[in-house]
Order: C-alpha cells, then structure tokens, then sequence
C-alpha cells in the first residue's frame, strides 16, 4: 500500500513532459497524480484520444510480452539486453523489467564477456539512468538500478602503482564512483528537496572508495551553500546537522566554538524570515537537551530580542515556551514560578494567534 | 479549460459517496488507455486502495469479491512465493503486502500459500534489522512495516527478532522526532507513519518520542488546512492519512484542526467524475481517493466505516483478528 505518492514516475511536477504525458489521461485510469489540473474531458475527446494512442498502446502491449516471454524462458541475451533498453526508456516504472536486466548482467555480461566489455556495458547503464533521472527524478526503481551498476563494477586497472610497486585495481570503480558527486548536485540542483537525490548524496558520500571520500569540511561546505541559496531549504540544514553529529564523535573538542557560529548562522536566517519553520528546526537541535544552562539562557535571550521586533511570531513564542520548560529543571522553586508564569502568557498569545494549534497550547499549559 | 460547473457539482460540503463509489468501480474499464498499462507496476497496490475506500464509504459490495480474488491470485510470484504487482511481474514486498491485506478484508486467507509468503518476507531482513523489498536488497522503512504488517496479520509476529527491527528504526530517528527512509533520511511524513506504525504494531511506542513528534506533526498543518509531508513544502491530502494516522497511534489528534482538514479534504473531490485529487481542482486518482476517506473517517465524518490508523483497514477487520491497538480518532459524528 505504502508507496505510489512517492514512487511514482509519474508524479506530474517534475518535468514538463510528464505533465503533458499525463494531462492526456482520462480521470478513470488507476494512477496517481500530482499537481495535474482537472480538465473537463468529454467522452468524444476520450475517444479520440484513445484511437490516437491505440498504435502507441499497441506496441507497448506488444514489446511488454516480448520481453516478459524472453524472461520466462530464461533467456540471457544481448538482444533481450537492448529490448529492455528500450522498453525502460518507455516506462522506468516497470521493476519487474529492471529486474530482468540486471539477471541478464548476471548471468550473460558478468560470466562471458570480457570485463573490460561488461565495464564498459556497466557505464552505458550509468549514462541511461543519467538521462532517465533528469525525465523522471524521483523514479525509485532508476536510482537503485544506479546503486546496482555502482556496487557491481568490476576491478580494473588504471590506478597508481600502489608502495609495493604493484599496479592498482580500482581503475575502473575509481572512473564510475567519482562522477556521481556531480550528477547528485546537478540533480539537487533541479530539485533542492528531492529526497531520492539527498538519500543518494549520503549513500554515495558513505560508498564511495575510501580515496574518493569528501571530507567533513567540504560536505558543511556544501549545506552552507545551498541555505545561503534559500534559507528555507531544510534538507540542507538536516545534512548539516547530521554532519556536525559525526565532526563531534570524532573529535568533540570542535563542538563548542563550532556551535557559536552555528547559532550566528541561524540567528541571521530566523532574522530575515522568522514564519520560515527551517532555521527553527534547526535551532531546536542545536540546543537539544537544554542541558548547557549557559546556552539555554543566551538563546532565550537572543529569541526574546526578535519577539521584541516580532510580537506575534507563532515560532518566536512557542520556542520560548520549549526552551523555558527546560530551563525550569535547572531553576529553584521561585525561578520556575516566573517561568510558568513567562511561558502561560506566551501559550495565552499562541492560542489567540494559531487557533489550529490550540489544544497543543493548552495541553502544554496543563502540564506546566 | 474547465467549463462553468453548476452549483449542485461544485458544492464540496459533503462527501460524494455514491460517485466515488462509482469512480473506483469504473477504474479497471479503461484498459483501452497507454496510461492504464504504464501503471500496471502499481495495479494490486491500486486495487488494495480501492477496496479500502469502499470498505470506508460502507460499500465493499461495489467490487466483487470472487473476481477480487482471482486477480490477487494471478499476481502470486510461483518462484519467489509472494505477490507481484500484476501477473507476471515479480514478487516485491508493496504488493505482498496489498494481496495480503484484500485477501483480510475478503476473509480468503485460506487461499494463500502463508508459509511460502512468510519465508519471504524473512529473507528480506537484513543482520541489521531493516527490510529490503525485494532479492536486490533496496532497504527502507516503508518495507519494515510492509514485513511487520504482514507478518501480524498473518499471526507470526512471535516468529520475528522484534529488538532487531526496532534497533534499526531507532536508527532512523531524527532530532525533531520523525524518520526518515533509511538512517541519515530526513523525516518524512509518510516515513514517520510507516516506522511508527511498525512500532505501534510491535507494541514498542515507548521508542516514540511522543511529544516532539506530535509537536512535528501538528506543524504539517498550513493555513488553507492541508496537510504537508515536510516542513516548508505544499499540501497533499494524502497527508491526511499519513500525518493524522499517526497523530491518531499517539493519541494527540486534537493538535491540529480537524474541521480544517476536513474542509480541505472535502474541497478536492470531483464531484462529477468522482475521486479525490492531491489538492482542489487537480485530477483525482485512486490513492488519494483512499488516503482522502481515510482522513475523513479518522476525523469522525459521519456515516463513515472506522478505519483502524495503523493497518490502514476497517477497525473492524483489524478487531476480529485480536489486533487493534490503543490508538484514539475522533468521535463518529450523527449524519
């Protein structure tokens, strides 16, 4: 059940040529559909639209069977190879026929070619999921068929002698590893959001050959980068979160003067765009468990700053709510009755300023 | 474009029964469309999403069953021993799952093979507790609540390492509280139902950090009253089901509000054509049709079938079978 809103190609607000694609349906076919304008079709237009497709139809029918039938028959060939070329360009949806292909690598390309011809077959499959994830980003089945390729190219030569004076073996996985750093920026590029790309990013940063590893520095680079690009894109700052938690297990002597830039970084973007839920996200991670009473009180200060501009900002104040009850365990009996106090007036405006979030105010309130 | 519409069609203050109704029972005639077959990869996933939402409008009769049947069969996957998404495709856990689910709601478990289904679904996991979907190994979150779903449906879960797969949905957890597809995903909506799903299944929502993720939750909701997956980006009604399914499993409904969401759910139907689209005056398709009742049932629109949130089945399939869960939804309201 789980996976047609995510899983569909045919997610209309990718590209251009899908919507046209789409647009062509009628509103009975069983697919799923994004963004895709409702239009209202009569039955003459239904019809005429049908009988225009009807070769198109006939022939897709047609190359589908052909190549089931070939699979079926446990037929392992160059020719089925192509056939399934085609067909995929046609529909990437069509896993089963994915599935087909790589069995054909298995069981043709990798045991009677020569590596040097399967290698070179292996790349062609990398140029073909290229062009395939620029029509249809966010095709699953596309991206796993890449991880496949990568996963199972074969040594080759082509590197430096390595100290012992014996020639290198990686040639090859070094030649395909290293241009997909590229493709998956071009793909974030298109898209800042696409979750398929981010996934990649981090599997392919976590894959590659140990000498082709970024490093920590370069990937915080890039997340930089891209919320400089749009604040708001909050699957950059999720990446850096994440690269900060791995810089800090390693040596957590960088955590502390890392942190103030980071709140001066975050401070700017709640700054220019305090409605915009990104930077308070983040925020909330880089304070975590509030358990720096010194960071908790500086934070709470610098945010009471922006209410002061912001009076009625929904995030201002139900941050200040957040970061006060957890300023309450470090605080003696009086301390706390100013907080509760600071935080039920606060939840007061929420209730007035966000009705939708109401119940959430006063359960908070409840527990205070 | 869209011509004037009379007012009777363009009054979305009521669900459309009898015209959805009418709409899913109509989506397996247009096999005369290119679009129908370029979908086949989804058809038992589809028809497991269109069973469900009669079963919710209360019109399960609409399809019938033996034919249903039949089709579930034709997708079994003789060497691998579980579903394909249509014959002849190959066995993948989604559609395993969807077979499994009709043939619940059908009560036609007897026509399954379950021990083959269960040693596929066990040779999917991993030393690392994750699921893949299939013999190449694809890992995500969606696939451990399709193996752990099936598996309790199937009354085997005493046969699963359950601190193994909960070990690896640990490891998908996000400082806002959600999950992600795999470890290092940012949270999503739709991953946060499937791994709090599997935890509510597993009896192990104390993993859950609760008021966070219902804090997380509840900031899905945008002004028009539209649910989003992710913070910062657009409405979808299936949303509806996965963001409320999971407000529903921590009992924190109420932290959002409901009338909005209904209104906004109400608001993308065709009212002719019948269906639920993603959001107002888009083409409607099946799945959000489903996800778009799921919603209303949750929210308590009256004369609707109670949809149990964590299987995604009627409560009362789910009950039958011993297996509901302490989740809450909103009153049933009077007509």
């Amino acid at each position: 059940m789980m996976e047609g809103k995510i899983d569909l190609v045919l997610s209309g607000r990718d590209s251009a040529r899908t919507r046209t694609h789409l647009a062509l349906q009628s509103s009975a076919t069983l697919s799923v559909m994004h963004g895709i304008k409702r239009t209202k079709v009569d039955a003459a237009a239904i019809a005429a639209r049908r009988e225009k497709e009807k070769e198109k139809l006939r022939a897709y029918l047609e190359s589908e069977k052909e190549i089931l039938d070939l699979k079926e028959a446990n037929e392992w060939s160059e020719a089925a190879l192509q056939l399934t070329e085609q067909f995929l360009n046609t529909n990437p949806e069509h896993y089963t026929i994915w599935n087909y292909r790589r069995d054909i690598f298995t069981k043709l390309v990798f045991v009677s070619w020569t590596p040097e011809d399967a290698y070179q077959r292996l790349v062609l499959d990398l140029r073909f999921t290229t062009s395939a994830l620029k029509r249809y980003p966010k095709v699953y089945w596309i991206w796993n068929h890449r991880r496949w390729c990568l996963e199972n190219t074969p040594s080759g030569p082509g590197t430096e002698p390595d100290s012992k004076g014996e020639e290198g073996i990686d040639g090859w996985k070094m030649a395909v590893w290293s241009q997909e750093v590229l493709l998956v920026e071009k793909m974030l590029s298109l898209d800042e959001r696409n979750f398929h790309a981010w996934d990649y990013r981090r599997y392919i940063l976590s894959h590659c050959p140990p000498s082709l590893r970024r490093s920590d520095a370069d990937e915080l680079a890039y997340t930089t980068r891209r919320i400089e690009k749009n604040h708001s894109n909050f699957s950059a700052w999720h990446q850096r979160s994440l690269v900060y938690t791995s810089l800090w297990k390693e040596d957590p002597s960088q955590r502390a003067p890392a942190l103030d830039q980071e709140f001066e970084l975050v401070k700017n973007a709640l700054w220019m765009a305090p409605d915009d839920q990104s930077g308070w996200l983040y925020h909330r991670w880089l304070v975590g468990s509030g358990d720096d009473v010194t960071i908790l009180e500086k934070e709470i200060g610098v945010i009471e700053e922006l209410l002061e501009v912001e009076p009625e900002s929904r995030w201002t104040l139900d941050t200040l709510v957040y970061y006060k009850r957890l300023l309450m365990k470090h605080r003696s009996e009086q301390g706390k009755r100013q907080l509760v106090e600071e935080c039920r007036r606060s939840l007061e405006t929420l209730c007035r300023i966000d009705p939708m979030r109401r119940r959430r105010y006063e359960d908070i309130g409840a527990t205070l | 474009m869209a011509n004037a519409t009379t007012d009777a069609a363009s009054d979305t203050s009521t669900l459309a029964i009898p015209v959805h109704v009418s709409y899913i029972q109509k989506l397996g005639e247009s096999q005369d469309d290119l679009m129908y077959h370029l979908t086949s990869h989804l058809r038992l996933n589809a028809v497991y999403w269109g069973l469900t939402a009669l079963c919710v409008m209360k019109h399960k009769e609409a399809l019938e069953r033996e034919q249903l049947i039949e089709f579930v069969m034709s997708c079994w996957d003789e060497k691998a021993g579980a579903f394909g998404a249509h014959p002849r495709h190959d066995a993948h856990i989604l559609p395993t799952l969807s077979g499994i689910q009709i043939l619940v709601m059908l009560d036609a478990l007897d026509r399954l093979d379950a021990e083959r289904v269960i040693s596929f679904i066990f040779s999917l996991q991993s030393p690392t507790g994750s699921f893949s979907g299939d013999r190449f190994g694809e890992t995500d979150t969606r696939f451990c609540y399709c193996a752990v779903s099936a598996l309790s449906l199937l009354g085997v879960l005493d046969r699963l390492d359950k601190d193994r797969v909960v070990g690896y949905i640990r490891r998908c957890k996000n400082f806002d509280g959600g999950y992600g597809s795999d470890v290092g995903g940012e949270s999503h909506a739709s991953q946060v139902f499937t791994c709090v799903g599997a935890l509510a299944i597993l009896d192990r929502l104390d993993e859950v950090d609760s008021e966070t993720l219902a804090w997380w939750l509840s900031e899905r909701q945008l002004p028009n009253g539209g649910l989003n997956g992710r913070p910062e980006k657009l409405e979808d009604v299936c949303y509806s089901f996965w963001v409320l399914s999971s407000l529903s499993i921590l009992r924190k409904m109420t932290w959002i509000d409901g009338s909005a969401l209904e209104r906004f759910i109400l608001s993308a139907q065709d009212m002719e054509a019948g269906g639920i689209a993603d959001r107002p005056g888009d083409m409607p398709d099946v799945w959000h049709t489903l996800f778009g009742v799921a919603g209303l049932s949750l929210l308590g629109y009256p004369g609707l079938e109670d949809l149990d949130p964590v299987y995604c089945m009627p409560t009362d399939v789910i009950e039958r079978r011993g297996l509901r869960k302490a989740w809450l939804a909103l009153p049933r309201r009077e007509m």
